[in-house]
Parts: C-alpha cells; structure tokens; sequence
C-alpha cells in the first residue's frame, strides 16, 4: 500500500502533486515558497509529524510557520501538540500567538497536556495554557482552571485563567473565583476581574 | 483628587484599548472614562488597525499577546503608516512580560512607554495623561 503514495504520472508532473518524500525534502528547501507549499501538502499526514516538528523548531518565516502549524493541527495528535508546546516559550510573540490559535482548534488533544502546562514553572507559559482550555467543554475547562487559581500564586496567571473562566466557567466556577479575588484582595484588576466573571456566569450582569 | 485633576485635563482626548480580554478593555475603560478620558475598543491589532485608520486617537493602550495581530505588530504597522499623523500616535504597551528583552522589543517597535500588569488605575490614568498631554 505505501507504494502508491509514491504516486504515478501526475504526481511526478508537478511540485504540488509530487509525493511524500519531495515533500518531506522541500521542507529543508532555501526556498520559503518551496517549504510553505510542502508544508501544506504534508497538512494532515501523520507520518509527517516528525518532519514537520523538526522544520518548526528552525522556520524563521511566518507564513511557512503558520502553514507548518496547520498542517500539524490537521493531524491534531499527541506528537502534533508536542510539536507545538515549545513555541509557548517563543520570544517572538507571533509565534507565541500562532501556537495557541492551532492548540486552541485541537481541544481533545491538548486536555491531557493541560494539567502539565499549568504546573509549569514559567509563569509566561501557564499563563498561555490558559487560553487553551477555552474551546474545551466548560465541565472540564472550569475543573481545570479552578484548580489552577485555587493555588496559583502568580495575580497575571490568575487574570488569565478568570478571563476565560468568563466565557466558559459554569457556576461550580464561583467558589473558586470568590476565594481567588480575596485572595488578592490588594492587587489591581484581579477583584474586578472576579466579580465581573461572577456576574456572568451567574447571569447578573449589569 | 487625581482623578480630578485628570478629568479637568483630559476632557474629549480619545484613546483606543486594545486586548482580546474583554475584563480587561472593561477595567481599562472604566477606569480612563472616569477620568474623562473618551474610549473606544479593539480586541487585537487588526481590528485596531481598522479604527486608527478611521478615527483620531490621541493614545493607543496595546496589550502584547493577541491572536491574528499581536501587540508589537500592530505598533510596528502603525509607525509604517504614510499618513504621518497616524503614525505618531502615542503608544503605550501594557504586558504580561515582564523581562528586559519583552521592554526593548516593544521600544523598537515603536512604542512609548510600557508597563507590566497588572496596573493600577491610578498608574493607567497617570501614563494616560502623560502621553496624551492631558497632564497638568
């Protein structure tokens, strides 16, 4: 079976029908063009994820980043999202931002990765892993972030997680978030924060 | 008292909150409309880019990370701007970032001031009034 991916006659007519391994090949290319259009013809292959990891770790380009991330996040497996996780700790703030878009759309694949991001020692990267739980269901989102602000000593960490609690935390939310904003009773917004994610998931919005 | 003072000064200077925290562009505005200050809202850089191009601002908040256009790239773009009046629009960036490196980045791309959260009112409306000249 795997000789046919090898492709017949079309595939060796063009770069975009070429098989796998030219792809897997032009993910090494000089040429961004050449990477992003093999990026995109490798979306989905789970037997790219490997290739595809590795040329994510190096690709300076964004719109080849972005096509290597989408093509990971159509395989949307565990070996995709541990692809992905190092650029939580990205410098640039675009990659930073590309990464959490495409873990956000795999909800089912990152869940198991959650609890371990949230127990990360950089403050930057628990604060991210927030955002993730956002398009997860809001029974387990809300378990997961509570518990996060039940110990969470960082207040940016805590604002974080109270920001998405506010879209998706249901009410089993609001003991956490009343212990949360007494907690920091004397830190800037996160009080405010609380008592705005109560009003709305308890429906009292003003 | 400075609430006061911030409110005689700053009388009909507009500023544009940009973050994707919708807690956050309340806490924001909250606090500068209490001080006279007018605001409007984006919820990242391109929505933002779509208003500068639009409207008059005599200050722009910017938060770091924000999906499709983060913070440094909306201030990048809006110091490429050929209308040169818009592109010397005021900015002040408020992160969670925290280290040097994030400070510098966000002074090469343009911005005038930075400040890590979470701030307080009193230092939003303050770092407001400075940079839109609303200080007494």
């Amino acid at each position: 079976m795997p000789l046919i991916k090898g492709g017949g006659k079309a595939a060796k007519d063009s770069p975009k029908d070429a098989g796998p391994a030219a792809h897997l090949a032009a993910l090494k290319s000089t040429d961004a063009d050449a990477r992003w259009s093999a990026a995109r013809a490798l979306a989905g292959q789970a037997s790219a994820v490997p290739a595809l990891a590795e040329a994510l770790t190096s690709e300076t380009a964004p719109r080849v980043r972005e096509a290597i991330m989408t093509a990971l996040m159509r395989v949307g497996d565990e070996a995709s999202v541990k692809a992905m996780l190092p650029c939580l700790r990205a410098d640039d703030a675009g990659v930073r931002g590309a990464a959490i878009e495409a873990l956000q759309s795999m909800p089912d694949a990152v869940a198991p990765f959650l609890q371990f991001l949230f127990g990360d020692s950089d403050s930057d990267v628990r604060l991210l892993a927030t955002e993730l739980a956002r398009n997860m269901p809001e029974a387990e989102a809300t378990r997961l972030l509570c518990a996060l602000i039940e110990n969470e000593s960082h207040p940016n960490v805590c604002a974080a997680a109270i920001d998405v609690l506010t879209e998706v935390g249901t009410r089993d939310a609001i003991p956490a978030l009343e212990k949360c904003a007494e907690r920091f009773a004397t830190t800037p917004f996160l009080p405010f924060a609380a008592k705005m994610a109560i009003a709305r998931i308890s429906g009292t919005e003003a | 008292m400075a609430e006061a003072v911030a409110a005689r000064t700053s009388e009909m200077k507009r500023i544009l909150v940009v973050d994707d925290s919708s807690l956050v562009r309340l806490y924001y505005r909250a606090a500068l409309e209490k001080s006279g200050f007018t605001v409007e809202q984006a919820i990242n850089g391109l929505e933002a880019m779509e208003k500068v191009l639009s409207e008059a601002f005599d200050l722009v908040i910017v938060d770091v990370n924000m999906p499709r256009m983060d913070g440094l790239a909306f201030i990048a773009a809006l110091r490429s701007e050929a209308d040169a009046h818009i592109a010397a629009t005021p900015a002040l960036m408020i992160s969670t970032e925290s280290e040097r490196q994030d400070m510098l980045a966000a002074t090469s791309a343009g911005a005038n001031f930075y400040l890590v959260k979470p701030v307080s009112e009193a230092d939003l409306v303050k770092h407001a009034a400075v940079l839109t000249g609303a200080s007494p």
